[in-house]
């Protein structure tokens, strides 16, 4: 673990609004004492001063593994323009910045481990005070001034003392790069025209005008700092030549510094509508901050896509003439995007008329923007419409209505309603980082996580549309022992049992009552102890906030979130059998630790005690919530194991079934095999199971020779038992003992399905039969023999190779899904195979939109079977489809070979939905070589994946 | 709305004047401030350099298109199954219709509303029978629906004299808005225009014989054309595309009877084969209920939703009543053509009005099929032909591809379409 870390404040940490100034400055005084009275306290948290005035906290820590290639590249938690690392009054710079710098020294997580080894004590000072009181709710940094030009960079002191020790040269110079040179600097007035933060005393000190730049410097890399421009703040505290020593030394670690610079250019923006430059110089410090990139490249790029999300009121008021009245929010920036914004009215107009005339709601329109299509979806609420715009190239029409409706729950879960998401000032900021996370997700899902591997980026950015909108989160499957003890573990924490939290040991009522948990691993859900739509709101908000991916990546070094949720089943009035959910307040906590995140559920008042206001994360439940992180830290070897373990079901490569990368593959592939049989060892796979699987997955790569396989029919059974030995100049020792013992058995790749003695009989029978499709019967019988070997094993497609590309099923019952995991696919690297992952994908968004169709008539038909039947006799499209396949045929790149046509792969792309009896989905990608039944492979997928 | 089920509206770009309303199903004038502001929402669009062009509300769909800045249409559907492709479709044809009728400058210089609307009223046949449900899927597909009839070579060898005989290199024969055979030249007209003549031709009012003044929408929008259609059995039309000569009587009195005279028997056997589109001697998988092969370079079709040649109509309840076997193939092929198989012709079309979902694919599909308690579909697509089957919920998925690849070779092979 390393000793330093970076953290940062999260989009939580939205600027307080001049409106609320007032309130927060009555209430500091408090704060302040009870901070200082904390820091006394070498047990305060670290976060304890990211918490805002309303309670919520969003406070990340990146561990210095992730340091400086990381932090400016990417990391959307990181966020923009709400750093508050000072107090904003330049007297407050330095005593934080020293409690800081000695504070930090300690790791944090020593220095967890220590409390934890004390709880007694940490009880007995901490506890009456976090039980008593509130946490103390600080005021975050002031309003920020966003008239300026905003530019992060990142700073190292470390480095800087360990290189250039002695060295007089300014602060400024070494630790930013910037040369001023105080002589040069013209007498010019500052004139400082955001003066309504009451920080007018800034008057005649010396300007910091840029003059030069260190080449190599922080400075020089963002390309933002132009040589004329003057800095007048760094982290929103005014400087000036008399303080930028002082200021910057009190820098405590290596982090990210917001400086704010005046530049001549800005002064033509500064005309431009106050609100719509915020969004812009937001979006300048994200793009940079998440994408590593020139910023005006993504500009560039984003200002030819038209995209918008606007929060309109249906209700005009016709005696104000303000312009605009009507926008309660918006959130676009680019040109094409004001288009979509100047013809709101035909929103507001189709939605009001529309459904007058029709009496349904309006769901989505189509419009051409600047040459391109655009789908416009629409939410409606009350008197309030939420419109989320994006072009049809990106976001195919359906999906945009999924989207639509996951924003509004998200929404409606952080906020209670859509009204208070948006019509408050204060909500106005985190709705501007919401979207813009929204938007990128949107637009280029691959940007977010730039640091990842090729193969896991391609694999996330052709996923995402369609996994990002399945109602479930990605679901691990664990072994027994494993998956047992994390149960356990968050079993007693869900118990609230420890003892400062007893109710006996303070004699008065807990606070919260913890309602649910779940854990998840680097993105993937490995226990959930909520109900489905619990958990389904609490994935929707991680997935908005990519906390997810954000994990999967060695990153965080402490996350704690905090805030009020308003779920969605607990909002509606349940009056079934008289039980009426109490009148509580949820709360949701997450903590996450290094790949770990576990985000708990709270109920107060309903069994507790009241909450009254807005308060704070308490310190003991997130501590007992680390502690039980802690307490499972040690299973990351063992779920790691099982992430690097061999595929379950096994998959196939898509470029193994094309002869014309063979002999690249088979060099390539066995390497990884064997190592992964090697790991498997320890995981819970029967060893005769492994034997089997490792001849299925060697006699699969093996058995390439003839191109007319695309013919669909089945004419490999001339290669019979011989074909090991033909294998074995291409395969290390280690795989040719295993083609030994193979060979030995006698029964050549029949084993592949396990059937031994009767599939060299089948080969043979094979051979026989023209059509593959008469293998129907012949298959079935097979497989019953093997039914319970299949099952347990991994590969689930029938014929003696593993034909299975790629997998996804979906659970709605309990809110899950799984599907490969990023390492399993990053093992089947090839040129053809990451195109079919693509296609897959693409695919499955299409054949889930049949279904869906399937399930909403089905309802409709249900609602409808009371009232009348005669509208369905019309006859609605395509009827109750519960299966649906696509054939797909692709030839590799690059084919060369004038002479030949190149070799055609086809595979089938293959959905089956299921009513009965719970609703569940699956989609499968395999070769075409052999007739699958979808329903079996679909109940093989269900059952091998032991859900 | 109730009741409506397809609503159709015309009116002048400019100015905002009705031209005209359509409906399918029960028809109830639109208020005149729903029609106002329809409109109006889609010129603000204009003025705003947004063109709104569709909006679907849980119930509704609302089309919007407006055609060389002069005439706009728009659509309103309660359909379930009517898709964006295919009202879009139905925009476009009800609109070249209307071209073919009075010609594009009549349209696109409007002088005189009042006239126009009089002009216009011409157009109700062909435009009424594009809206109408139809045995036919030409307007879907954009290609012509035909009959293979028994006796093709002889009826073609006949044809193509009469045409050569009547001056002209375009001609054809048509069994209930289905053709049976064509001159090589008639197929090279555009695919729509092809189309609407045959549904021109099918709309129109029986008569012995007519001459028609056209226009062709691509070919010629301005110049009018002459049709000449001349009924050799009630039901079977032979028609000619010529212009100023020969004349009407001409062609009836000297060359019909001599040409198609001798040929009766056949014709009216053409009739015959109309339930299924060809004859009873093509062998079709028993699972088979209906059947769309396209041939695309000819922009030639073949249909048809009872299969089976001995099969009685569908009892009520048991199984997908006829028009519903139709409606499920025309979902199916919408889904198939918008949503997997790659786009076979480059529309001329600039702006991209619908999406293009395939446009995402790495890789091209070329087979799919959907499954569901009533009935099971299987599409293919192959060298310049696709085939949808509509296959009875009996029929294994898994034996669906092989039928369906033998039809295909039927078709191509045995008894060539």
């Amino acid at each position: 673990m390393a000793e330093e870390r970076h953290r940062g404040p999260g989009p939580g940490q939205a600027p307080a609004d001049s409106g609320d100034e007032e309130g927060s400055e009555q209430e500091s005084p408090a704060s302040y004492t009870d901070s200082s009275s904390f820091s006394s306290n070498d047990l305060e948290p670290e976060w304890l001063d990211s918490v805002q005035k309303n309670g919520e906290l969003f406070y990340l820590e990146l561990s210095e593994g992730e340091e400086e290639a990381l932090l400016p590249a990417n990391s959307p938690e990181v966020p923009s323009v709400n750093h508050v690392r000072f107090r904003e009054n330049e007297a407050e710079v330095i005593p934080t910045g020293q409690w800081k710098e000695g504070k930090k020294v300690e790791p944090t997580l020593k220095k967890l481990s220590r409390i934890l080894k004390k709880p007694q004590k940490h009880v007995s000072r901490k506890g009456p005070t976090s039980i008593l009181k509130q946490p103390p709710t600080l005021k975050t940094g002031g309003a920020v001034q966003q008239r300026y030009k905003d530019v992060c960079i990142y700073v190292n002191p470390n480095r800087l003392s360990s290189s250039e020790v002695g060295e007089p040269a300014s602060l400024l110079h070494t630790l930013v790069g910037i040369i001023h040179q105080s002589s040069w600097s013209s007498g010019r007035p500052g004139r400082r025209q955001g003066g309504q933060n009451g920080n007018l005393k800034y008057t005649n000190e010396e300007k910091l005008v840029v003059h030069g730049l260190v080449p190599g410097s922080s400075a020089i890399k963002s390309s933002q700092i132009m040589i004329g421009d003057a800095l007048i703040a760094v982290n929103d505290v005014d400087v000036s030549s008399e303080n930028i020593e002082r200021v910057l030394s009190c820098i405590p670690g290596p982090m990210q510094v917001k400086l704010t610079f005046e530049t001549p250019v800005v002064e033509a923006e500064i005309s431009m509508e106050a609100k719509e430059k915020q969004v812009q110089s937001n979006m300048n410090n994200l793009t940079k901050l998440l994408w590593g990139e020139n910023n005006s490249n993504v500009q560039l790029a984003f200002q030819e896509i038209p995209h918008i999300a606007m929060y309109l009121s249906l209700k005009l008021d016709s005696d104000t003439s303000k312009e605009e009245q009507e926008i309660l929010y918006q959130y676009s920036m680019s040109e094409a995007s004001k288009k979509l914004k100047s013809v709101r009215g035909i929103f507001l107009t189709l939605c009001d008329m529309l459904h007058n005339v029709t009496g349904g709601h309006v769901i989505s329109s189509s419009l051409i923007v600047s040459g391109k299509l655009v789908h416009v979806a629409y939410w409606k609420e009350s008197d309030k419409l939420l419109l989320i715009g994006l072009p049809a190239e990106q976001i195919p029409l359906f999906q945009l209505k999924n989207m639509i409706s996951d924003v509004a729950r998200t929404l409606k879960v952080m906020y209670g309603s859509l009204d208070s998401a948006f019509c408050q000032v204060e909500n106005v900021p985190r709705q501007d980082y919401f979207f813009n996370l929204f938007f990128q997700r949107a637009l280029q899902p691959a940007r977010l996580n730039p640091t990842a591997s090729p193969s896991t980026q391609h694999y996330d950015a052709c996923s995402s549309l369609l996994l990002d909108n399945l109602p479930g989160v990605r679901w691990l499957t664990v072994p027994e022992d494993i998956k047992m003890e994390v149960d356990t573990a968050l079993s007693d924490l869900e118990a609230v049992d420890f003892a400062a939290l007893s109710e006996d040991y303070y004699d008065m009522r807990r606070l919260y009552m913890i309602l649910g948990s779940c854990f998840f691993y680097k993105g993937y859900l490995i226990s959930s102890h909520l109900p489905k739509n619990d958990l389904v709101d609490i994935s929707l908000y991680c997935r908005h906030y990519c906390l997810l991916p954000l994990a999967a990546e060695q990153r965080i070094g402490q996350l704690v979130i905090w805030r009020e949720v308003f779920l969605q089943c607990h909002r509606q009035a349940s009056g079934a059998e008289g039980y009426q959910e109490p009148e509580a307040r949820y709360f949701l906590l997450i903590v996450g630790l290094k790949h770990f995140m576990l985000p708990v559920l709270l109920e107060a008042g309903g069994c507790t005690s009241k909450i009254i206001g807005n308060p704070g994360p308490d310190c003991i439940y997130v501590d007992q919530v680390k502690a039980t992180l802690l307490q499972l830290e040690g299973l990351d070897v063992t779920i790691e194991e099982r992430l690097g373990a061999l595929p379950s079901p096994c998959l196939s490569c898509a470029d193994w079934f094309l002869p014309s990368s063979r002999d690249k593959l088979e060099s390539f592939t066995n390497v990884p095999y064997i190592k992964l049989q090697t790991s498997a060892k320890t995981a819970t796979f029967p060893t005769s199971k492994r034997a089997l699987l490792m001849d299925t997955s060697s006699s699969l790569r093996t058995r390439r020779p003839s191109p007319s396989r695309n013919s669909g029919g089945f004419d490999n059974g001339s290669e019979g038992p011989g074909e090991g030995a033909g294998v074995s100049p291409h395969s290390t020792p280690d795989l040719g003992r295993k083609y030994g013992r193979r060979e030995s058995q006698g029964s050549g790749s029949s084993e592949g399905s396990g059937g031994g003695g009767t599939l060299f009989k089948i080969t043979k029978k094979r051979h026989t039969l023209p059509n593959p499709f008469n293998l129907g019967s012949l298959k079935k019988n097979l497989s019953e023999k093997d039914t319970e070997e299949l099952y347990n094993v991994i590969k689930i497609t029938s014929g003696p190779e593993n034909t299975l590309f790629h997998y996804l099923s979906l659970e709605t019952v309990q809110g899950i899904y799984i599907c490969p995991t990023h390492k399993e696919v990053a093992q089947l690297s090839g040129s053809i195979h990451p195109q079919l992952i693509k296609n897959f994908h693409r695919c499955c968004l299409s054949i889930r939109s049949v279904f869906q169709q399937t399930v909403f008539d089905k309802k409709k038909n249900n609602l409808d079977a009371d009232t009348s039947s005669e509208l369905r006799e019309t006859g609605s499209g395509l009827g109750p489809v519960k299966e649906h396949g696509v054939l797909f045929e692709c030839c590799p790149e690059n084919w060369t070979d004038q002479k030949k046509s190149p070799p055609k792969m086809t595979y089938w792309v293959v959905g089956r939905l299921f009513l009965q009896p719970q609703p569940q989905e699956f989609y499968v990608c395999f070769h075409d070589s052999v007739t699958e039944v979808a329903v079996e492979l679909a109940f093989k997928l269900s059952y091998g994946l032991a859900v | 709305m109730e009741g409506l089920r397809l609503c159709l509206l015309c009116l002048t770009t400019g100015s905002g004047v009705p031209v005209y309303s359509r409906h399918r199903g029960a028809a109830r004038q639109l208020p005149f401030s729903v029609i106002g502001s329809l409109n109006g929402v889609h010129m603000f669009g204009h003025s705003q350099d947004v063109l709104l062009s569709a909006t679907c509300t849980e119930n509704v769909k609302v089309l919007w298109k407006s055609f060389h800045d002069s005439i706009s249409l728009i659509v309103i559907s309660s359909e379930e199954d009517a898709s964006d492709h295919y009202l879009h479709r139905l925009m476009d044809n009800v609109f070249h219709a209307m071209v073919m009728v009075i010609g594009l400058d009549e349209l696109v210089n409007i002088k005189n509303v009042e006239r126009l609307k009089k002009d216009l009223r011409a157009c109700y046949p062909l435009i009424d029978s594009l809206l109408l449900a139809s045995e036919r899927i030409g307007d879907l597909v954009q290609c012509v629906d035909c009959v293979m009839a028994h006796d093709i070579p002889v009826l073609q060898e006949c044809l193509d004299a009469f045409i050569r005989a009547a001056d002209s290199d375009f001609g054809c024969l048509v069994a209930r808005g289905r053709i049976v055979v064509a001159t090589e030249k008639w197929w090279r007209l555009a695919a729509q225009e092809v189309m609407l003549l045959t549904w021109l031709v099918a709309s129109l009012a029986p008569r012995s014989s007519r001459d028609y003044p056209v226009y062709l929408p691509h070919g010629s929008p301005t110049v009018p054309h002459r049709l000449l259609t001349f009924q050799l059995v009630p039901g079977v039309d032979v028609c000619v595309l010529c212009g100023p000569s020969p004349s009407l009587h001409k062609v009836e009195t000297e060359l019909v009877e001599v040409f198609w005279k001798p040929l009766l028997e056949p014709v009216k056997a053409c009739l015959r084969v109309q339930l299924r589109s060809f004859p009873a001697s093509i062998p079709l998988h028993q699972g088979i209920l209906g059947l769309l092969l396209i041939k695309q370079d000819q922009n030639r079709l073949l249909f048809t939703v009872q299969a089976q040649p001995g099969e009685k109509p569908p009892k009520d309840g048991v199984g997908l009543s006829l028009p519903e076997r139709r409606s499920v193939l025309r979902a199916f092929y919408t889904l198939a053509v918008t949503h997997y198989f790659p786009p076979e012709r480059l529309d001329e079309r600039t702006l991209p009005l619908l999406e293009e979902f395939q446009a995402g694919y790495s890789h091209s599909a070329s087979e799919c099929y959907i499954a569901s308690s009533s009935h099971k579909c299987y599409a293919l697509q192959a060298e310049q032909r696709q085939l949808f089957l509509l296959f009875q919920p009996t029929v294994p998925t898994f034996s669906l591809r092989s039928i369906a690849t033998r039809t295909l070779q039927t078709f191509t092979k045995d008894a060539p379409f």
